[in-house]
């Protein structure tokens, strides 16, 4: 009979708070197999998945592994626990050169070897069959285990596979993404999630200078990242007139300093309305004029109660497009449709702003009728 | 709302959709099989085969269905091609269905010639002469520019070809002149002529390619040999006798006159500011609004009048190849916008669609300048 072993990660260090962890954890894997049939059974440090359909194997270990919280996984046999079964299970495994240990437990008392000493009969036969390969005990390439259960069933696995780790979704609140359509916002999403938080998303637009297909490409966007973030709820807000308002009234190498000012204060106030957490964005330090330290300084600055997290703020571009293939966001995000922050954008950006200047050019517009406006232009799309 | 893209697709004349209605209906038999019903199906394709023939002006010649004009210019291009020291020759004005057909032929190592475009449209005819040889297999030329309404001249190119290639085979992408301008295929000494129904009033999915001599070309698909194995696969009749019906109910005349005047008073009802390229075909006209992204002006336009940024098949790729030929800035490139009517319009319609153009033109400038 084959199994799916799960282990998982980081809930180990967790103290009295674990159960919680566990608890959604084991919510959430269940909810992503939803279509599947299975039976989950939940050992000391580690589930264990049975009971499938050998073809839809493929399809839940894909699912598995978009699980946060989960370490690793390891497709098992489970055979009769009779020495020779056991015997002829064991010598399946290719070893070649690489060092290796079988670790025994046995659960069932009425086996007949001890543990440690059935480690040892069967870590000698590998030894007979694969003379290239040497033992250790400490650091080994490969553990074969061999699990000896009470229902006399034994399971023998070895090479578990790395899951995604982090935190079940869900067990750190909820946030707010600034999901532009670019690289770097969907992977600040992917990370943060990684940690355990639920998305909402927040898109802007600037129809007509944008195109619809911008938007559509934002929720091909939502609907790959939602493999991992689960759903998310999609607020789509206008800012053509916010735009057009800072271009007519404010000094043009501030355009995006003061646009950006306003996108947070709409966030912060879908934020409070919506008992969201936390903003978090893909800015990533000097990789555009906008995403200075003085810039995020001046456009942070207007966010009172919540917190901004950047979890990209440290990495190299190439690391971002690394993650973004590893999630599959990268091909789309790089489609060329305009976003709204390359409407009306100035030549010569400032690089390195003050709030004071900033405030100056904001008391030009009416700042709180037009966060008021384009948050009465909301749309809201469910997605995943 | 004021339909101004026709040279994306046309609206389908009611009679084309009765007959597509009728043919779906009522001869569903297989045209290839062998009882009386189907033979009945046979003989009306090659009824249609005529009309389509007698409107290009061939009294010899073949007429081969197929899907539509991607697939007439591919089976055109790679069906010419031949070992040896042979050359294609293409003009740089080509629409991607030429133009990244012969991208694929070069690939492939074949040796292609891009011919440039004049400041008119026009390909630059002395550039082609340059190019054409006696190694020379294939020119392709588009026969009205599907961007900018541009006309070339293939009489002077069938002339070139007769003085410098006389075995080449010289191929017309005619997508955007077919049943819009009048022309006679035997006049203008053309081999291969690609076109597609739906942007005359027929369905989308049909096309025809007209084939001097079926010798000269080669399938490029395998399968039962319908289409004198030319292009294998159940024939689209419902399509095909729609694509007819379309073919015989339309005044090439009569309706060009009524498209130049339509133009016209198109370009009379324009704000000033907006610029164009003048071209023979009154069907296309390339605008450009200084100032103003035009992809900006479509969208704010959409719900009153709808305008295209130039082919439909390329809108999703940034840049304009054929612009850019022609000599057109970056931001000029930006600025255009391409319009293209329909004999059927009215005059109220036009002018309506102009002034609405103008003022949102003019809004948007205000705003972003």
């Amino acid at each position: 009979m084959k199994v799916i072993l799960l282990r998982f990660g980081e809930l180990f260090l967790k103290g009295k708070n674990r159960k919680l962890f566990e608890k959604k954890l084991i919510e959430n894997i269940k909810t992503k197999l939803s279509d599947e049939e299975f039976v989950f059974h939940a050992t000391s440090g580690r589930y264990i998945i049975s009971g499938y359909k050998p073809e839809t194997e493929e399809g839940i270990v894909q699912k598995l592994q978009t699980v946060f919280g989960l370490h690793s996984l390891c497709l098992a046999n489970g055979v009769d626990a009779q020495e020779e079964i056991i015997r002829q299970e064991v010598i399946k495994v290719e070893l070649k050169n690489k060092s290796f240990k079988v670790e025994v437990k046995r659960a069932d008392k009425t086996f007949p070897i001890r543990s440690m000493d059935y480690a040892a009969k069967l870590g000698g036969l590998l030894l007979d069959l694969n003379p290239q390969a040497s033992v250790n005990l400490y650091h080994p390439d490969v553990t074969i285990y061999v699990d000896i259960r009470e229902n006399k069933k034994a399971y023998i696995y070895y090479n578990f596979v790395r899951c995604q780790g982090g935190l079940p979704l869900g067990t750190a609140g909820k946030a707010l993404l600034l999901l532009s359509g670019g690289i770097d916002s969907p992977v600040a999403g992917y990370l943060m999630s990684k940690r355990g938080l639920e998305l909402e998303a927040l898109h802007f637009h600037s129809y007509p200078y944008t195109s619809e297909l911008a938007k559509e490409k934002v929720i091909a966007l939502g609907n790959k990242i939602s493999q991992y973030c689960g759903k998310i709820k999609l607020h789509v807000i206008s800012f053509t007139r916010v735009q057009e308002e800072i271009h007519m009234h404010c000094a043009e190498e501030y355009m995006i300093t003061i646009m950006r000012r306003i996108m947070m204060r709409i966030a912060e106030r879908l934020c409070e309305k919506n008992g969201l957490g936390a903003i978090v964005t893909g800015e990533s330090l000097g990789q555009v004029a906008s995403q200075t330290m003085q810039s995020m300084t001046v456009t942070g600055g207007v966010v009172k109660k919540t917190p901004v997290f950047r979890p990209c703020i440290a990495m190299d571009k190439e690391e971002i497009m690394e993650i973004a293939n590893k999630i599959d966001t990268y091909e789309t995000s790089i489609l060329p449709y305009e976003d709204c922050c390359t409407v009306f954008l100035p030549k010569y950006p400032v690089i390195k702003p003050t709030i004071e200047k900033a405030e100056r050019e904001e008391a030009r517009l009416d700042i709180d009728e037009l966060v008021d406006f384009a948050l009465s232009t909301e749309e809201i799309i469910e997605i995943g | 709302m004021i339909y101004l893209d026709n040279a994306a697709t046309t609206p389908m004349f009611e009679g084309a959709m009765e007959v597509m209605r009728q043919e779906a209906c009522c001869n569903f038999y297989n045209p290839s099989a062998g009882y009386h019903a189907a033979l009945n199906v046979s003989k009306s394709l090659n009824e249609a085969r005529k009309t389509l023939l007698e409107k290009l002006g061939a009294r010899k010649g073949d007429i081969i269905f197929t899907s539509g004009a991607t697939e007439s210019n591919n089976l055109a291009i790679f069906g010419s091609v031949r070992g040896g020291k042979t050359e294609y020759v293409f003009s740089g004005g080509e629409h991607p269905s030429v133009y990244n057909t012969a991208r694929a032929l070069q690939d492939k190592g074949g040796v292609v010639h891009f011919v440039p475009l004049g400041k008119n449209g026009q390909i630059d005819y002395d550039e082609l002469e340059k190019v054409i040889n006696d190694r020379t297999r294939l020119i392709s030329i588009i026969h009205v520019s599907n961007e900018t309404g541009a006309i070339n001249d293939i009489k002077r190119v069938t002339l070139l070809r007769d003085k410098l290639a006389p075995n080449a085979l010289v191929h017309v992408d005619g997508v955007q002149a077919f049943c819009k301008i009048q022309f006679s295929l035997d006049q203008l000494g053309i081999d291969l002529y690609t076109i597609s129904a739906h942007k005359f009033g027929g369905p989308k999915g049909v096309g025809a390619l007209y084939v001097k001599n079926k010798q000269a070309l080669k399938n490029i698909v395998y399968g039962g040999g319908q289409e004198g194995g030319l292009r294998s696969g159940t024939e689209n009749v419902a399509g095909i006798k729609a694509m007819e019906w379309a073919v015989k109910n339309i005044d090439v005349g009569a309706n060009f006159k009524n498209t130049e005047l339509l133009q016209k008073i198109f370009l009379e009802n324009l704000d000033k500011k907006i610029t164009w390229l003048e071209t023979d075909s009154p069907y296309i006209i390339s605008l450009s609004f200084p100032g103003v992204n035009g992809e900006t002006l479509m969208r704010a336009l959409e719900n009153e009048v709808i305008v295209g940024t130039g082919s439909a098949c390329s809108a999703k790729h940034a840049g304009n190849r054929i612009l850019e030929g022609i000599g057109f800035n970056k931001d000029k490139i930006k600025s255009s916008l391409r319009v293209s009517f329909n004999a059927y319009q009215s005059q109220d319609e036009v002018t309506k669609a102009a002034k609405t153009i103008s003022v949102r033109y003019n809004e948007i400038l205000e705003k972003v300048k």
